[in-house]
């Protein structure tokens, strides 16, 4: 008995000597990029077309010869999209995995439990969702939208085209949600417009009666809404059509895929987005024509999550070469002067280490695909992190 | 002021369709269903399905609830019926089906929203505006609904043998009634009416995993202060309902979201044997 012990102890030793050894040996040859994501929870329905996106920028990195020489290496961490998981996820990314860069698409709950776990250790992170804005770190990056440019189109297109002046807004009772409502009543203002009324319902709410009756005894020119995704959309959306109202509809929650499964009811509805499918570029056919051919049937459309993280990939890259390291320090003081051009243009995270993006109006037809009416060339993210 | 009163009309219709089931099987069986949400998904997910097929959508509540009377009576038969004899833990088993049915259908749908066409959509135009004609289509229901379950109740044998099972179990046994039968045909008809309600009310809702569990809570407010009975459940639905709309409309809408189960509490505090006993 004693024998067999030792032996086991002998080889389990030998065993685990064996691994540190390979682990030292891959730790020079690779590039480790984590990802941590709402696998489980509210974001993931999104969460999976985050990850092929991802897949696809480091196959085509290692194709090309890698970054820096070295093979680059996802490590992809369920963040549960809440702060709990996500405090578990950069944990064990970046003191066991010992990650060199974090990019990920995350809730602004998970991000907000990621952020002091980064920047104690140090590392560069790219977090690329859109999000409610004025989060400043100087480790963290963002390829991606703030209300200053996601509203500015739709407000600017209902009071200069549609000639609109006043204006009802209906959202969920979180964060983002009045964030962006916050920002829009303000601006609405700036452009001389009037905010009617302004309501909201607890995230989990789908029933809108009372809301949508008064929407039309104040009978506004127009209307903007800011929901959490999926259900909450869904709901307002459809009673609204139910009960007939027919002004034009600025909604900032949904996206392009959404949009189309809405059917008949997402109709006319107005988007803005920084990425549309239909973009048509060659960068964008590359794209699209690439993710086919890798993920063919499996595919979840590409949209407005996913291919900002696509280009960080690339910006990371673009970073650690002209820093000619990948040391957290040289990436970081790089990542803001490189650029790349993809799907959605040339991408420079240049302006308080956000980044000024082309936004697209887009308006749902009938059949749900959506039409670019408007191209708005580099909008500003504005005043997101001033002592950056 | 027409348009609030159809709010609150509609509103408490859809409350009533929704708490039906819910108080048929507490009134027969004593038991209260926590599965009721979970019925009203199915009933949500068996529209998508039937729609998604390219059958017509008014085929959509039928199927419903002939999905529903099946599940019932299946799940009445596996694990309702081995735990008559403690009701507490059969309460609890229901807890974990609804969990069990929750996780059943992500595994076969996802977690994503799906979409079931709407029989109807648009409005109707009534006392100068335009009113949700689905919404105005849910009255009538409540109302056929509400007229089809006393009929059951008082003019069938079926109804006659329930009506014994609730005053006195041991009694109508030794009468020869069937009570076993009784209690699967309730439970059955229980969760018809569910899946039923879950596809009544799809047209105005989006059908995910967690659609019905919202709607438990207000049904078994509902139907706590209702006293057990169908009259006393209208009365509820119109006087909960009613605050809730109005609550919404004048103070807000976060508010008006618990208004329902604030006031039950309130009712039962003064009345706790409900709205329709003494």
């Amino acid at each position: 008995m004693k024998t067999l012990q030792r032996i086991g102890t002998l080889g389990f030793g030998t065993l685990a000597l064996m691994g540190a050894l390979m682990n030292s040996a891959a730790a020079q040859s690779t590039v480790k990029i984590g990802i941590p994501v709402g696998l489980s929870g509210a974001n993931s329905v999104v969460a999976p077309s985050v990850v092929q996106s991802s897949q696809l920028a480091a196959d085509e990195i290692n194709a090309a010869g890698g970054i820096l020489g070295k093979k680059v290496e996802l490590v992809v961490a369920d963040d549960g999209s809440g702060a709990q998981g996500a405090q578990r996820a950069f944990n064990s990314l970046v003191f066991q995995d010992d990650v060199d860069v974090l990019i990920s698409m995350e809730t602004s709950a998970a991000r907000n439990a990621g952020l002091p776990i980064v920047n104690r250790a140090g590392k560069p992170f790219i977090y690329t969702s859109f999000y409610e804005g004025r989060s400043c770190s100087p480790n963290m990056f963002v390829p991606a939208w703030v209300p200053d440019q996601q509203v500015k189109p739709v407000v600017d297109h209902f009071t200069d085209t549609l000639k609109a002046k006043t204006f009802y807004l209906i959202g969920s009772d979180y964060n983002f949600g009045r964030g962006m409502l916050e920002f829009t009543r303000k601006y609405i203002e700036e452009r001389g417009g009037r905010v009617l009324g302004e309501e909201y319902l607890p995230m989990d709410g789908s029933d809108w009666t009372s809301i949508i009756s008064d929407l039309r005894s104040k009978n506004p020119n127009a209307l903007i809404t800011s929901t959490a995704g999926g259900a909450p959309n869904v709901t307002l959306t459809k009673q609204l059509r139910n009960a007939g109202i027919k002004i034009p509809y600025g909604n900032l929650a949904v996206d392009e895929g959404t949009a189309k499964t809405m059917g008949a009811d997402a109709t006319d509805m107005f988007i803005s987005q920084s990425y549309m499918t239909g973009i048509a570029s060659a960068e964008n056919k590359k794209f699209l024509d690439a993710m086919q051919k890798k993920f063919g049937g499996e595919l979840k459309t590409p949209n407005d999550l996913s291919v900002p993280q696509y280009e960080a990939i690339y910006l990371y890259k673009a970073a650690a070469e002209k820093a000619g390291s990948t040391d957290a320090e040289d990436v970081i003081e790089a990542l803001p002067e490189v650029s790349f051009t993809g799907p959605r243009g040339n991408i420079q995270m240049n302006k308080q280490h956000h980044t000024p993006l082309t936004m697209y109006l887009g308006q749902v037809k009938d059949g749900g695909s959506v039409e670019v009416i408007k191209t708005f060339e580099n909008v500003d993210p504005g005043e997101q992190c001033p002592n950056l | 002021m027409a348009i609030l009163l159809l709010d609150i009309l509609t509103t408490a219709s859809m409350l009533f369709i929704v708490a039906a089931g819910l108080m048929i099987i507490l009134g027969v069986m004593k038991l209260i269903n926590f599965a009721h949400g979970a019925f009203l998904t199915v009933g949500g997910y068996a529209a998508h399905v039937v729609t998604a097929h390219g059958f017509s959508p008014w085929l959509t509540i039928p199927a419903a609830a002939a999905f529903g009377f099946v599940l019932g009576v299946v799940v009445e038969r596996v694990v309702v019926r081995p735990l008559y004899s403690r009701p507490l833990d059969a309460i609890l088993a229901t807890w974990g089906l609804g969990i069990i049915i929750a996780q059943v259908i992500v595994f076969a749908f996802g977690r994503e929203v799906q979409f079931a066409q709407s029989p109807i959509s648009g409005t109707v135009d009534l006392f100068g505006t335009g009113y949700s004609s689905w919404r105005l289509i849910l009255i009538a229901v409540a109302v056929v609904l509400g007229l089809l379950l006393t009929a059951l109740l008082y003019l069938t044998r079926f109804g006659l043998n329930a009506r014994a099972v609730i005053m006195n179990e041991n009694l109508a046994r030794g009468l020869g009634i069937d009570s076993i039968r009784v209690r699967a045909m309730t439970f059955g008809l229980g969760a018809a009416l569910a899946c039923a309600a879950g596809a009544l009310i799809t047209p105005l809702l989006s059908v995910d995993p967690n659609m019905g569990l919202p709607w438990l809570v207000n049904s078994f407010m509902l139907v706590l202060v209702s006293g057990i009975a169908i009259p006393g459940l209208a009365l509820a639905s119109l006087v909960l309902g009613g605050a809730q709309v109005l609550v919404s409309t004048f103070v807000s809408p976060i508010i008006g979201g618990i208004t329902i189960v604030v006031l039950a509490a309130v009712i039962l505090r003064i009345k706790p044997q409900g709205l329709s006993r003494g």
